[in-house]
């Protein structure tokens, strides 16, 4: 059985003086090697309970374990082992890129070669420019760069393709994987199902400060989607439509005698989308 | 190098590349050419004057525009995410500006006792240039901490300019009757003026020294452990 990284038990948190609960009784428990999605609209509170995990708010309610110890009683040194994507570009302007990492990276004790890193993501031949004068994607790019800069056991990504295309969300979508593969731990935050479908083991939907659904992608598909299997076949040159229960499909003579006797044009089983998922279970819709 | 010397480093290294320690050179460059205008016979009376506008509210202005352009640029945030004392980020910033603070002073200190024959005792100056400029740059913090946005921090300045600075200011150059030492004592800015004015040896009373030492300590540290130190880090992580 895969070793706990964090446990989250009933917590809780409230900003200031509001009256609504902006995380409200969270459970959950995010394992070694496993890649861990938070999902929700705005305001569902997962940038809320992604800053509560990475101790940047205090005062919640609940309890928090990393690495079976509570979270409250790690000091600083915590941060030696997290690394953290932000949603928004986290950089200093006027320095260069090359320039905002080297300051970061002597701030831990573990630094990784930083020059991979950025031809990884297509970023070394912009290294000697000033981050004010980078797009928006390569900012989101270096934000990811920044994150894996003192070699993280645990990271923690905010809407991490957030304004990349898809060439270079690929990039980054692949190197979470290899992240993974080699041991490493991802809590995902995103409202973006193609990052959920391809890259989560487990999600968690979050709408209120709650969380309305926990369980791997295939499950909720399983779960949620009709066993069905619609058939569309041409038949006197017209396309033709059946649909079928996948239970006893083998044995279902109509469906048999049109895979032997007709061209198929299309052939679909009644799964779900994690988008029309997310709808069912919350009644919210996913895109902000 | 330890975390407080790699943020020290890191501090030198954006005021130089914001252009804001420049422009801080520059602003003293400014006094100079003013003093040269002015003449050796005025000058002893305007460098207090010109040292005290560059150690209080140049400081203010200097850490205060730092601490917006950081807050714009979301890169505290990311600062706190690293095994770094969260003091250690504060102290920084704040020797920084002390040090900035420090070297104006010297320049126009030095230009003085060399090029107008002003007698100045640069133990108090540089002494109660770092009390004057951490106070200062304490009170950048505080604006950093309540006020919204770039223009709201410099309309401030200039409020505080207005009802703390001008009088001492006024002070300085006698318009001012000496009755209003004591009224004015309760102002931060004439706290520090005395100050200055002590450290280019003009005669200043005894318990006055004293009282604004203390208010200067009190002030600093009221700012700090009731505003800045429980207040600048929550209101950067909910921003």
């Amino acid at each position: 059985m895969s070793e706990v990284i964090i446990e989250v038990k009933d917590l809780m948190f409230t900003y200031g003086k509001s009256q609504v609960k902006a995380v409200d009784g969270l459970s959950f428990k995010v394992k070694k090697g496993e890649i861990f999605g938070l999902l929700g609209p705005s305001g569902a509170g997962k940038s809320t309970t992604q800053k509560i995990l990475t101790r940047l708010l205090k005062g919640y309610g609940g309890t928090i374990t990393y690495l079976g110890k509570d979270l409250s009683a790690y000091d600083n040194t915590f941060y030696e082992d997290i690394g953290v994507g932000f949603e928004l570009p986290v950089h200093f302007s006027k320095l260069t890129g090359e320039e905002n990492m080297a300051f970061f990276s002597r701030l831990y004790r573990k630094q990784v070669d930083v020059a991979p890193l950025l031809k990884r993501v297509g970023l070394y031949e912009d290294k000697d420019k000033m981050v004010g004068s980078y797009s928006k994607g390569m900012k989101m790019r270096l934000n990811f760069v920044r994150a894996l800069l003192n070699d993280p056991k645990v990271l923690f990504l905010d809407e991490v393709t957030n304004g990349l295309d898809p060439k270079n969300a690929r990039i980054i979508k692949d190197m979470i994987r290899a992240f993974k593969e080699q041991g490493g731990t991802v809590i995902l935050t995103t409202h973006l199902m193609n990052d959920v479908e391809e890259l989560c083991d487990n999600i968690a939907f979050i709408s209120g400060g709650r969380i309305k659904e926990i369980a791997t992608p295939r499950e909720l598909k399983i779960k949620y989607g009709k066993r069905i299997l619609d058939v569309e076949y041409a038949l006197n040159g017209k396309t033709k439509q059946n649909t079928f229960d996948l239970d006893g499909l083998s044995n279902n003579d109509t469906f048999m005698s049109i895979l032997k006797n007709h061209d198929i044009e299309t052939m679909h089983s009644g799964e779900t989308s994690l988008d029309d998922i997310f709808i069912k279970v919350t009644g919210e819709s996913i895109h902000e | 190098m330890n975390n407080f010397g790699t943020l020290l480093k890191g501090e030198f290294q954006r005021l130089s590349k914001y252009k804001i320690m420049q422009a801080g050179i520059g602003v003293s460059l400014l006094w100079v050419a003013t003093l040269f205008l002015i003449g050796p016979d005025d000058a002893g009376m305007f460098l207090p004057l010109f040292v005290f506008m560059d150690v209080s509210l140049m400081t203010v202005l200097l850490i205060g525009s730092g601490l917006f352009y950081e807050r714009q640029e979301n890169t505290l945030k990311t600062l706190l995410i690293t095994p770094t004392k969260f003091s250690h980020i504060i102290y920084s910033k704040l020797i920084t500006a002390v040090i900035i603070a420090l070297q104006s002073a010297l320049i126009l200190g030095l230009l003085g006792y060399f090029f107008f024959d002003v007698g100045i005792q640069f133990h108090y100056l540089i002494a109660f240039t770092v009390l004057i400029s951490f106070m200062h740059a304490m009170l950048g913090f505080v604006f950093a901490v309540l006020l919204k946005d770039f223009p709201s921090l410099l309309a401030s300045i200039m409020l505080y300019m207005i009802v703390f600075a001008f009088p001492s200011i006024f002070y300085a150059l006698d318009i001012l009757s000496t009755t209003w030492s004591y009224i004015l004592i309760i102002s931060p800015t004439h706290a520090s003026m005395l100050l200055v004015e002590l450290a280019f040896g003009e005669p200043v009373n005894g318990w006055m020294i004293v009282v604004s030492i203390v208010y200067l300590i009190v002030i600093t540290l009221v700012f700090a452990k009731w505003i800045v130190f429980p207040n600048y880090f929550k209101k950067a992580i909910e921003d």
